[in-house]
């Protein structure tokens, strides 16, 4: 049994941030409320979000995991006005997720649950940790991309940076503890490299957390947590690490 | 034959012949004459181009044909909407289908397969692409394309076959050429494997040229079928020039293997697969990963792209798993590379990160087209893989094979670069 009644905004970034990595994922519709995990087909980056219960505006489930074709649950939202409330349920019988705006409904067929596989989460400490506006790294974000598909970010007890090179062209950012534009926690210096399409997408997708939480190492996974759905949704992402080549 | 050329012309008209066309090949060949090998090349591209001539010629002091088309039609490019189509015949009747059928020419030298090209009379006729039933001329031109057999053709034109040859980096070479005037042909079948697709006039080009694929009929046969405007719904046919057509179906039946591609099981170990083949060096790797692939092309001076540099000129495309939007950098060829590696996964029932990596030496001398790309790779492909427990050992073999060092293939590959360096969450120990 699913009963869920939630904002259109709220179901679209789920869907927008998952979409960004994956085309078909599985979601744990629990009895305290949905969690999914999923992860790139190159296991680079993956995506973990939990909606709380609080976060729907109605929320029923005996727990069950369906298996979804995001563009399908996309191509309903879009149907949404701002405001306008979706709500999902579960028709056992068809196997189907049932999608309703209105009076309009989408009859979803769901997919093979055990087609999807289970995305392994890493078991990751970081010795650095930078809380930012979400503008300030998308600004720094976009600036990168127009010179490089890598992006290298460097936290320093007192500095944030962000850093793109090609051969000729270079760019950076910085954000000062100092002057209140970064809070920092960093046991020692710490510099990573990470690919920009993903990472790029994914802070495209955010669309109502203000700061995000970045956490790197040397030469080490990135761990990007924000909170979304007024604070009741938390999202982390991860992305490997590109390491320097000496070529 | 360097000596059966001069030892049948005066060197005046072997002058007079590079003298009299625009081409790459400088005053160096006014002195060199094709004695002296002045400009680096194993044996002179101009020369190879009058033997043949001189050879086909003498069956073309006429401008009337009696031969049998392989089958074969050339559809051109210039002045789109408006080409030049017409059948290939050439002078000589009988088994002619190896004339047009790059799949056979595996073994064959630079000199075989221009041999073969330059004997295939262009028959030109010009018209709209979407004129696909204006006259006898068009509709044979079409049908004998599709025909399961070679067939004799009376070919009529205006004048004297001659004028410019075809070379190109995407179609095989082309002979000579004249303007139609009539053409019949004896009594011909088509392929019954592309007939029902010739007659649905509702199916997609697309399921055309996956449904003759899948039914067993070789790629060359399929774009020539395409160019003739033999696929797709009623209203939607046309002629395709040659050049489009090859790159259409190879990108086609490339992306439609993938999607397969893409759902199978990883390979468990790195392999190498070589091939040689006129003078070009082919290095295949594979990779444990998701689908990801790139085609390295690495031209020495004085090879056909490369004729007047002195240093090597390496150029690249590559795709990673969500594939690419933009036309590949290097050509038709990275499509029809794609294609034989998706053949070889499929066969292996196996998914893989793939970098081929071709080194062309200075006995390339000429471009022959994109089927020698395609051909290469599926041979390779076919030979016994040498096997690696890691990408640096399996580098270190390759890189012994080639001439370039591996530092430097490395510097120029996205793909390498990315296998090499981008980590995967995997190697995190999981959470517990």
């Amino acid at each position: 049994m699913l009963n869920a009644k939630v904002k259109a905004e709220t179901l679209k970034e789920v869907v927008e941030l998952l979409h960004t990595l994956v085309d078909e994922v599985k979601m744990n519709f629990g009895k305290e409320g949905l969690g999914v995990k999923a992860v790139d087909p190159s296991h680079v980056a993956m995506i973990e979000l939990s909606l709380t219960k609080s976060s729907f505006e109605e929320y029923k489930s005996s727990g069950m995991e369906l298996a979804i074709e995001l563009e399908k649950l996309k191509e309903v939202l879009k149907l949404a006005r701002p405001g306008e409330i979706v709500k999902l349920s579960f028709d056992e019988d068809k196997n189907k997720l049932i999608v309703e705006i209105a009076s309009f409904r989408r009859f979803i067929p769901l997919l093979d649950i055990g087609s999807i596989s289970d995305a392994k989460v890493p078991s990751l400490t970081h010795s650095a940790k930078a809380v930012i506006d979400l503008e300030a790294l998308r600004q720094g974000i976009r600036g990168t991309e127009s010179v490089s598909s890598h992006l290298t970010i460097e936290i320093k007890p007192d500095v944030f940076k962000l850093e793109g090179e090609s051969e000729q062209d270079k760019v950076e950012m910085m954000l000062y503890k100092e002057k209140g534009e970064v809070e920092i926690e960093a046991k020692e210096p710490a510099k990573s490299m990470y690919a920009l399409d993903y990472f790029s997408n994914v802070v495209k997708a955010i669309s109502s957390a203000q700061k995000v939480t970045l956490n790197i190492g040397k030469d080490y996974p990135l761990k990007m947590e924000f909170a979304f759905a007024g604070g009741n949704g938390t999202a982390k992402f991860l992305l490997a690490p590109r390491m320097p080549d000496s070529i | 034959m360097d000596n059966y050329i001069r030892s049948v012309v005066p060197a005046d008209s072997l002058f007079e012949l590079s003298a009299s066309k625009p081409t790459n090949y400088n005053m160096r060949c006014v002195i060199c004459k094709g004695s002296r090998m002045l400009c680096g090349k194993a044996s002179c591209p101009i020369l190879v181009r009058f033997y043949v001539k001189s050879k086909t010629f003498k069956l073309l002091d006429s401008n009337q044909i009696h031969g049998s088309t392989p089958p074969g039609a050339f559809i051109g490019r210039m002045g789109y909407p408006y080409v030049y189509v017409g059948p290939l015949v050439p002078p000589i009747t009988g088994d002619t289908a190896i004339l047009d059928t790059p799949e056979m020419w595996g073994n064959r030298t630079m000199e075989d397969i221009v041999d073969f090209r330059f004997k295939l009379v262009r028959g030109k006729h010009y018209v709209k692409v979407t004129d696909i039933e204006k006259n006898k001329i068009v509709s044979l031109t079409r049908e004998l394309a599709l025909a399961d057999a070679p067939t004799g053709i009376e070919a009529k034109f205006t004048k004297k076959p001659g004028g410019d040859i075809v070379l190109d980096d995407d179609v095989q070479p082309f002979g000579p050429s004249a303007p139609l005037e009539k053409i019949d042909a004896e009594n011909y079948k088509i392929d019954r494997r592309i007939e029902k697709a010739y007659y649905d006039t509702d199916m997609k080009a697309k399921d055309a040229v996956l449904e003759t694929y899948r039914s067993g009929v070789l790629v060359s046969k399929i774009q020539r079928a395409f160019s003739v405007g033999a696929f797709g719904q009623a209203k939607l046919r046309k002629f395709v020039p040659t050049r489009w057509s090859i790159t259409a179906v190879d990108s086609i039946l490339g992306l439609e293997l993938l999607k397969k591609t893409k759902t199978l099981p990883q390979i468990g170990e790195y392999l190498v697969f070589e091939h040689k083949q006129l003078d070009n060096i082919w290095e295949i790797l594979m990779v444990p990963s998701e689908w990801c692939y790139e085609l390295i092309e690495a031209w020495y001076p004085r090879t056909v792209w490369n004729p007047t540099g002195n240093t090597i000129a390496i150029f690249s495309s590559a795709e990673f798993f969500e594939g690419r939007k933009e036309y590949a950098e290097i050509g038709g060829c990275y499509y029809a590379a794609r294609l034989a590696v998706n053949e070889k996964l499929h066969e292996m029932q196996r998914q893989a990160g793939v970098v081929i990596m071709r080194e062309a030496h200075p006995g390339y001398i000429m471009p022959v087209g994109v089927w020698n790309v395609r051909e290469a790779v599926r041979a390779a492909l076919r030979n016994t893989p040498v096997r690696f427990n890691t990408l640096g050992e399996a580098l270190n073999y390759a890189g012994s094979k080639l001439a370039i060092p591996m530092s430097r293939w490395i510097k120029e590959s996205a793909v390498l670069k990315y296998l090499m360096f981008q980590k995967r969450l995997d190697e995190y120990a999981e959470k517990t």
